[in-house]
């Protein structure tokens, strides 16, 4: 277990490497690339088209940071065998590690990005009381889910190439479909179809933790800890189910 | 002694469509055709069994295709046998493939790391080894340098540095002997040696029978993902080329059904091949170029022999050698590729191998030529015996009595010194 850990270590820094090698900001490219899409949600929804909420950038950042996780973790996860090929070709390396990289080197992400949340928190005179257990207990849930949908697709487009491009286009409409610089849609005759996206109650949860200072709403989010908890096991034994045929397709 | 790796029956399929991705439309297609049970596939391996002890030397060979990289793929945990079971005990480490062991973009030293830590290694021991990786490997200088600036020598010093300094309990070298310079082939067949010392057992495929020969305990000989034959390397590699003999007569079986080979008749020796080529005469010149099959021990020799094309090949391989009455190979030229060497092929050329000096003492040898499709895998013609050469000389070479298979000249001195050495204050 230490072994694994040091392993997962090495590899995370291995990963942070590799994605900024060559680039003079390095890092900073993680940050300034979801900033970046604050200002253009900001811009369009904030002084374009007007949207009325207060604390608009704080707003919608709150929900953007936990998103940002989910969808580049998925849009990673689908070419991660071919890029680490190197890896693939060891002996006595479990692939399924660089799943659990992957989510954890964007997990790494969120963290830098957050107390850039917490200065436009500041700025515009909101402090946001909020409880650590609560928020690992979001992060547990989001991490589960993600990792158990980079199973799945990490193993299917070994065999179909095309899921890396299903899987950008479902990320696209999701993020429509998720209340990320929008208020949270209670009456709507799509409510049930609305209901099927399981990010929904995360980024709720994360914005009234975060961004409210409030508890979350327990019930739809025990409701995702359910599903996040069945899309982990379904994907780690359909990753376990296929992965000699990965290894022989890669 | 304990075993270290053991394989039970092993087999292993590959379904062919599966060698290319294939997209969803793809799958469906195939399967409204209805051909979706019916995807051609191939046995790479079938019902492969044996055993190796900590402490060997376990040698595969096999022609191109006989399922050699297969199965050292499956030794190495990289995919699943179809049917039976292979268990280890013990870290096995190997390479498998010179392209990519490593991660291009990043240095020598952070793909070293990596392999270290795979290998099971602290931090602490992965500082103490790196040195040694590095220096073993010649490549204290580039070793900052990303790794797709590497020549292909240098990634493969890395990647055998890498392989057998983080003290694996089983290493797995896939054909990776026979790249390298000489002088770094020998330093890793000492290494291997040390290796071998420890108590540490290594798994090796090679083309080369000598290499294997030389290096192995035990040898297993597939052919067509059958294991034929396993045993004492001699008796291997004597199994292996006979193979060789097996799959030409075989050839020659189905050319003859084709189109009518008559079988050439010779006055001595012994002929075998295909016909596809024939070495239809072989003539040796001494330093004059006129005809002889006498020379002097020392003198340059020619051996120049015609090649006909009876049906269109694209390129092809021979072989020349000599050997002496034992039929010991005092020595042999292979020419892998005629277009590589030559130029492109006619229907019927001359091709001449000069040596300027044959420096073999005196007796009689035997020449013996080659023609071969450029992967080896069977004879067009090979001349075994036919083309006798006697060598002329004395065993007093300056004054030096000299035996054995060379003839070379010797330079003999002696200094005197005094009985007791001068202490120099020590």
């Amino acid at each position: 277990m230490p072994h694994t850990l040091e392993l997962i270590w090495h590899l995370i820094k291995r990963d942070f490497h590799l994605r900024h090698a060559g680039s003079a900001l390095g890092i900073l490219w993680s940050i300034l690339v979801p900033l970046a899409q604050l200002g253009v949600l900001t811009f369009t929804f904030g002084s374009l088209i007007r949207v009325d909420i207060p604390n608009y950038p704080a707003f919608v950042y709150s929900a953007l940071l936990p998103w940002t996780w989910f969808s580049s973790s998925l849009s990673g996860a689908s070419h991660l065998f071919f890029t680490h090929r190197d890896l693939l070709r060891r002996p006595a390396f479990p692939p399924g590690t660089l799943i659990i990289v992957n989510t954890l080197v964007h997990l790494l992400i969120f963290f830098l990005s957050l107390p850039l949340l917490f200065i436009l928190m500041a700025w515009q005179e909101r402090v946001a009381i909020w409880n650590p257990f609560t928020f690992l207990l979001l992060l547990l849930i989001q991490g589960m889910l993600t990792v158990g949908l980079s199973f799945m697709i990490s193993t299917l487009n070994a065999f179909y190439r095309d899921i890396a491009q299903l899987v950008s286009i479902v990320l696209s409409f999701m993020f429509f479909l998720t209340p990320i610089f929008y208020r949270p849609v209670i009456e709507s005759e799509y409510r049930t179809l609305l209901s099927l996206n399981p990010m929904v109650p995360l980024i709720n949860a994360y914005r009234a933790l975060l961004f409210e200072g409030t508890n979350p709403e327990w019930g739809p989010l025990m409701v995702t800890g359910g599903i996040s908890t069945l899309v982990c096991g379904l994907g780690y034994l359909i990753y376990k189910h296929w992965l000699p045929d990965v290894v022989d397709a890669i | 002694m304990p075993v270290a790796v053991a394989v039970e029956n092993v087999s292993k399929r590959f379904r062919l469509h599966r060698n290319s991705p294939m997209t969803i439309r793809e799958s469906v297609y195939q399967w409204l055709a209805g051909q979706h049970e019916k995807a051609s596939s191939f046995w790479a391996l079938q019902d492969v069994s044996f055993s190796v002890e900590h402490g060997q030397v376990f040698g595969i060979i096999g022609h191109n295709g006989a399922g050699k990289s297969t199965l050292l793929r499956l030794l190495c945990g990289l995919g699943r046998p179809t049917t039976g079971r292979i268990v280890h005990s013990g870290q096995v480490s190997g390479i498998l493939d010179l392209t990519s062991g490593f991660h291009g973009d990043l240095t020598g030293r952070q793909n070293i790391t990596t392999v270290g830590i795979l290998n099971g290694l602290t931090k602490r021991e992965l500082k103490e080894r790196e040195q040694s990786v590095i220096s073993f490997a010649e490549m204290e200088e580039f070793i900052d340098q990303p790794v797709r600036t590497y020549s292909s020598g240098m990634y493969l010093r890395l990647a055998f540095a890498a392989a057998i300094e983080f003290d694996p309990a089983v290493l797995v070298l896939d054909e990776v002997l026979a790249v390298g310079d000489e002088r770094f082939q020998k330093k890793s067949l000492d290494r291997i040696a040390t290796f071998r010392k420890a108590g540490k057992t290594l798994i090796v495929t090679s083309h080369s029978a000598e290499q294997i020969q030389a290096l192995c305990d035990e040898v297993l000989v597939l052919e067509e993902g059958r294991s034929v034959m396993q045993g004492d390397p001699q008796n291997a590699i004597s199994y292996y080329h006979d193979l060789m003999r097996q799959r030409t007569d075989k050839r020659i079986a189905q050319l003859r059904e084709r189109t009518e080979v008559t079988p050439v008749t010779m006055p001595q020796g012994s002929r075998q091949g295909t016909q596809e080529a024939t070495i239809s005469a072989v003539r040796l010149c001494d330093n004059s170029m006129s005809p002889t099959n006498i020379i002097q021990s020392g003198d340059g020799l020619t051996i120049e022999f015609d090649v006909q094309m009876t049906s269109p090949l694209k390129d092809m391989a021979c072989t020349v050698g000599i050997f002496n009455m034992t039929q010991a190979k005092c020595v042999e030229f292979g020419i892998p590729s005629f277009q590589t060497s030559f130029g492109s092929l006619s229907e019927c050329q001359t091709i001449r191998c000069t040596i300027t000096s044959l420096q073999l003492h005196a007796g009689s040898y035997h020449i013996n030529l080659g023609l071969y499709p450029t992967d080896w895998s069977y004879r067009y013609d090979f001349h075994w015996q036919m083309h006798p050469l006697q060598v002329e000389g004395s065993h007093d070479i300056h004054g030096v009595y000299t035996t054995g298979i060379l003839a070379v000249e010797s330079r003999w001195n002696s200094v005197q010194n005094a009985l007791e050495h001068p202490s120099n204050g020590v």
